[in-house]
């Protein structure tokens, strides 16, 4: 089933990336392990948005909140009840596709901006009771160290762990995009009348493409705990589902890995400006005006550009 | 959207170049991921490590939004004990200290806690002003077993339940503030009480504290009604009307930060604060008053563990002239305990007589300094200060352009700290 | 809890000033969004801006006084325009012909730095703004003590949307930027340069931002992260009146302050969820706001 979905000539750079990653660990200091696995669960988080954003069109402005609700239940679970671990990494997703059900639910019979207020909204509400439930979740101060089972405690095997599981994610991410379901949502995305009268269910599609997404975002939302033991409010506020939004339009929301690109820059710029200056916001905003100059399609669109033949037939009908 | 058919026609473009494209992807992440794996390899072989070297403070604090005030303060006083501390040098070295903004987020607070420790390998780590970043580095240090100072953060939970072996306070929290508002109000003739503050744990934690050691002390007493507003909230008019409305004799007004500043406006201006009591914990804060000038309300209740004019001491007031000399204001409390931090870290590390982490921590517990405001002691049984709180009330003076606070009582440590037994009890041992 | 007809009119009184400041505000983002179609994330930075801009002109240039705070209200919103000209004309005017998510990426990354540039130039303490001696204090209305700048908030607010109207029913370039809003095409077919009529609604609407931010200074402490608590606020507003619609803005914003005076009247426990629960209810009943959207 799986032909003409991958070929196999262009696996080999993959199978690369993987074997070089797979091998970092013993040989980066701790830090810089600790930043690959950030970024690995950061891009999942982007990864999951795109599936909505850009290959469905869908202004999902509060994706945090499925990731918060995630991490927040994995972490609930593991840290209040006595269940076996994997109860909690399991469920952590499945909440968070619950959740973006409901919320779902409600927003898909809007379009553009007013679906992204309403999520908003919606999304404001599970963040302000998460916020206000003291006895709970722990408020505002959040829930921090999380007991994590032996065998992924460490930050090496912790790395190892969620470079396996986004793996896994990616090629899911991708088989589903390349499904007959992910053909019907770019179709919707480009021409959603048309699919209407051709007899497709816009509102099913996307509210299904929600759900998988939001599932996706409470992956990471488990990676999260993962690798930081701690959960807090500012995971399903706004400011992060913007700095999300951002990642996918950086990296280039219509290619299939640019917000995976998208969340390393602003990860690596966030930690590394940092360091430097006190100032790292402004120079965070020039960085990426000078990005938006000089690479329009986004960091990844540009690279896909310059390999592809027709770069120059494209830049010209841009140009009308 | 007007132009979205051209993004259409290039997105079918992409489309079509199918797997292609996928390819080109995977070899573009390919060549950054080497780039990223090349440049690390090189920063981390390229630089030997040193083997002579000061004491490294990792300070991570905030430095963007509302609280970047009080967080550049404490790093002004830090960094003016420093200046004193490293000209006679500590254990033939000096005292360096690097700066991380933590933006007020927690998981950025967390990478950078990680980034000093793990990358700069400092010693000890200093910070910072938000209770949830306290407490998730507190945690991460406890594994790291990397001590922790904190020196503005206010959550009685840093010390006490979430308390262990690395982390410290230098600064008073919300147990204190609550029952020295609590201990002072009892004296006051009022039953009925209105709470009112900012919805989150800082509020909610004093109100409780207050709350409970007025009803001990006084049990006639009756809350009439509570309001809490979102943090920042720009417009409390309404919320003070609406308090106005309820007629309660005294509102215990649980603020920080730059709602102080908006609470003791509105105060002023809707002329509650000529009708009702009003008590804040951080009221008579000189940052706060210096903020509002000529707009501060007269006979507002407040609380400050440190005052640059009380007690009006030689060692205060040197504290306070190389204050001004070198930042050109007066320090408020955040200033003060980032200068008793600095202090506590150089007497520490000469009783320790080594460059060691464990042994600092045995050295912090039970030690004493000479501050400005007096002898402060770090607790052993919790690593929390011991310092005293300044109850008054706020008055115009000729002196300064900001209102300061009169008619002052001190509160020792000993009389509004919770006792070890119940910090032990808290903590569940 | 039993209220007296007192509370609920000064309740009313504060609600109503309240939203005359959030008019003003969302009017300028609501007229951005219609005319260009930008989600304008850096308006609440405008709006700062405005404020600290306020706090300059009337408290260390003219220490205080009250012709200092009138000329403040006057002159910190051309500051802010001024600001916004230079950006679009420098930057914003070359991106027109882009995708409009790349637009809004670009607001953004214009927060990130203005949030950085206040600091900068003014510093992280915390400010405040003497209102003049003639709107200092409170008046007693209906047995209960309203501040008397509120009162002149209510004054303010109809002057800016009576002005509002003027400006887009009775002034050439009113008139275009209103046109540019529904067709845009249609606008440079007949000769009108749109780049020109696109920064001429920009910097209108990043005055309004400007306005509101010099009229809120004397009410609250003028403080770094002032951006953030209003942004958010403001695209509710205009979502729940009607993407791009003024008029929208002005029953949105007073659908927010009412609700919300009254709220705390009622609920205070509860504040902090009002904004979101209103605009649940409002899009759940009128999925496209409540007046008619340019969207």
């Amino acid at each position: 089933m799986f032909r003409g979905i991958i070929d196999l000539k262009s696996l080999w750079p993959i199978a690369a990336i993987f074997i070089v990653l797979l091998i970092l660990p013993p040989i980066l200091p701790r830090f810089y392990t600790y930043i690959l696995a950030l970024i690995f669960v950061t891009s999942l988080l982007a990864m999951s948005l795109n599936l909505v954003l850009g290959h469905g069109m869908i202004f999902q402005f509060h994706h945090g909140v499925f990731y918060g609700v995630g991490a927040y239940t994995a972490a609930l679970m593991l840290a209040k009840s006595s269940l076996p671990m994997w109860v909690g990494f399991v469920a952590g997703p499945l909440m968070a596709a619950v959740v973006g059900l409901i919320i779902g639910w409600f927003c898909v019979r809007l379009t553009r901006l007013y679906f992204g207020m309403l999520q908003i909204s919606l999304g404001s509400l599970i963040w302000a009771i998460v916020f206000r439930w003291y006895s709970f979740t722990g408020g505002d101060d959040g829930i921090h160290g999380i007991p994590m089972p032996p065998l992924i405690s460490s930050l090496n095997n912790a790395y190892y762990f969620i470079l396996i599981i986004l793996v896994i994610c990616l090629v899911a991410l991708y088989l589903i995009l390349k499904s007959p379901f992910g053909s019907t949502l770019e179709a919707i995305r480009d021409n959603p009348q048309r699919c209407e009268a051709v007899g497709v269910n816009v509102r099913r599609h996307q509210l299904m493409a929600i759900v998988i997404s939001t599932f996706f975002a409470g992956i990471a939302g488990v990676l999260f705990v993962v690798l930081e033991r701690s959960v807090f409010p500012d995971l399903l506020f706004w400011v992060l589902s913007l700095e999300i939004f951002i990642m996918c339009l950086l990296g280039g929301w219509f290619t299939f890995a640019g917000p995976i690109l998208g969340a390393a820059i602003m990860v690596a710029l966030r930690t590394f400006i940092g360091i430097f200056t006190e100032y790292w916001t402004l120079i965070l905003g020039v960085i990426l005006i000078l990005l938006i100059f000089f690479l329009p399609e986004g960091v990844m669109g540009y690279f896909l550009e310059g390999f592809k033949p027709h770069a120059k037939e494209v830049a010209e009908r841009r140009g009308e | 959207m007007s132009n979205g058919s051209g993004l259409r026609e290039i997105k079918n473009k992409i489309n079509q170049g199918g797997e292609i494209i996928v390819k080109r992807t995977f070899i573009i992440i390919g060549v950054v991921v080497v780039v990223v794996i090349a440049a690390v390899l090189f920063y981390y072989f390229a630089i030997p490590p040193k083997i002579e070297r000061n004491i490294k403070v990792g300070v991570i604090d905030c430095y963007t939004g509302p609280a970047a005030m009080f967080c550049k303060e404490a790093l002004n006083g830090f960094e003016l004990a420093l200046n004193e501390i490293n000209k006679e040098g500590v254990l033939g070295s000096k005292i360096e200290f690097t700066t991380r903004d933590t933006k007020f987020k927690v998981d950025i607070g967390l990478s950078m806690a990680r980034e000093l420790v793990m990358r700069e390998n400092v010693d000890i780590l200093v910070g910072t002003i938000s209770s949830g970043i306290a407490l998730a580095v507190s945690d991460y240090c406890k594994g790291e077993k990397v001590p922790l100072l904190v020196w503005i953060s206010k959550s009685e939970r840093i010390t006490g339940e979430k308390g262990h072996r690395y982390v410290f306070s230098t600064g008073e929290n919300t147990a204190m503030f609550g029952k020295a508002g609590g201990v002072a109000l009892a004296e006051k003739p009022f039953i009925k009480y209105w709470i009112a503050g900012d919805d989150y744990e800082y509020g909610h934690a004093i109100a409780d504290a207050a709350w409970r050691n007025l009803k001990q002390r006084k049990p006639e007493i009756e809350k009439i009604g509570e309001s809490w507003w979102k943090i920042g909230e720009p417009d409390l008019v309404p919320y003070i009307t609406a308090i106005l409305a309820a007629k309660p004799d005294a509102v215990i007004f649980c603020t920080g930060g730059a709602s102080m500043v908006n609470v003791m406006k509105t105060a002023k201006a809707t002329g509650m604060s000529e009708k009702v009591q009003g008590w804040i914990p951080t009221a008579t804060e000189t940052a706060i008053l210096r903020a509002l000038g000529p707009e501060a309300p007269e006979g507002m209740m407040g609380t400050s563990d440190y005052l640059f004019y009380h007690p009006d001491t030689p060692a205060n007031r040197e504290f306070v002239k190389a204050f001004k000399d070198a930042y050109g204001k007066h320090p408020g409390f955040s200033g003060f305990h980032g200068y008793i931090t600095a202090h506590f870290i150089a007497e520490a590390f000469r009783k320790a007589g080594a460059l060691d982490r464990e042994k600092l921590i045995d050295a912090l517990e039970g030690l004493k300094i000479d501050s400005p405001a007096g002898e402060v002691e770090m607790r052993a049984c919790d690593h929390q200060v011991v310092l005293p709180i300044f109850m008054g009330v706020t008055k115009k003076v000729p002196e300064y352009d900001f209102h300061i606070s009169t008619d002052i009582i001190t509160l020792t440590g000993d009389d509004v700290m919770p006792t070890c037994e119940e910090i032990m009890k808290a903590r569940g041992k | 809890m039993e209220f007296g007809l007192a509370a609920l009119a000064s309740q009313l009184v504060v609600g109503l000033s309240r939203a005359m400041i959030l008019f003003i505000v969302c009017a300028g983002l609501s007229f951005v969004l219609g005319v260009l179609r930008v989600p304008n994330v850096a308006h609440g930075s405008l709006y700062m801006i405005g404020a600290f801009s306020a706090y300059g002109i009337a408290m260390r240039l003219f220490g205080g006084s009250s012709a200092g705070f009138w000329l403040a209200l006057i002159l910190a919103p051309f500051v802010v325009a001024l600001v916004s000209l230079i950006a679009e004309r420098a930057l914003f005017c070359h991106l027109y012909e882009r995708e409009h998510l790349m637009l809004l990426l670009f607001t953004f990354a214009l927060m990130l730095i203005f949030g950085d540039l206040v600091k900068i130039i003014w510093g992280a303490e915390y400010r405040s703004v003497s209102p003049p001696a003639l709107l200092r204090g409170s008046v007693s209305m209906f047995g209960a003590s309203i501040p008397r700048y509120n009162l002149f908030l209510l004054i303010i607010g109809p002057l800016v949307a009576i002005g509002l109207w003027l400006f887009t029913n009775k002034t050439k370039i009113g008139k275009i930027s209103r046109a540019a809003a529904v067709d845009r095409e249609m606008v440079s077919v007949i000769g009108i340069n749109v780049s020109w009529v696109f920064a001429a609604a920009f910097v209108i609407g990043c005055y309004l931002a400007g306005l509101g931010g010099a009229l809120v200074a004397p009410t609250v402490s003028v403080t770094l992260g002032m951006d953030h608590t209003i942004i958010i606020e403001a695209f509710l507003i205009v979502t729940i009146g009607g993407l791009g619609n003024m008029w929208g803005a002005l029953v949105g914003s007073l659908i927010f302050g009412v609700t919300h005076s009254f709220g705390v009247l009622l609920w205070p426990q509860f504040a902090i969820v009002f904004p979101y629960a209103a605009v649940v209810i409002v899009l759940f009943l009128r999925p496209r706001g409540l007046l008619k959207s340019v969207w």
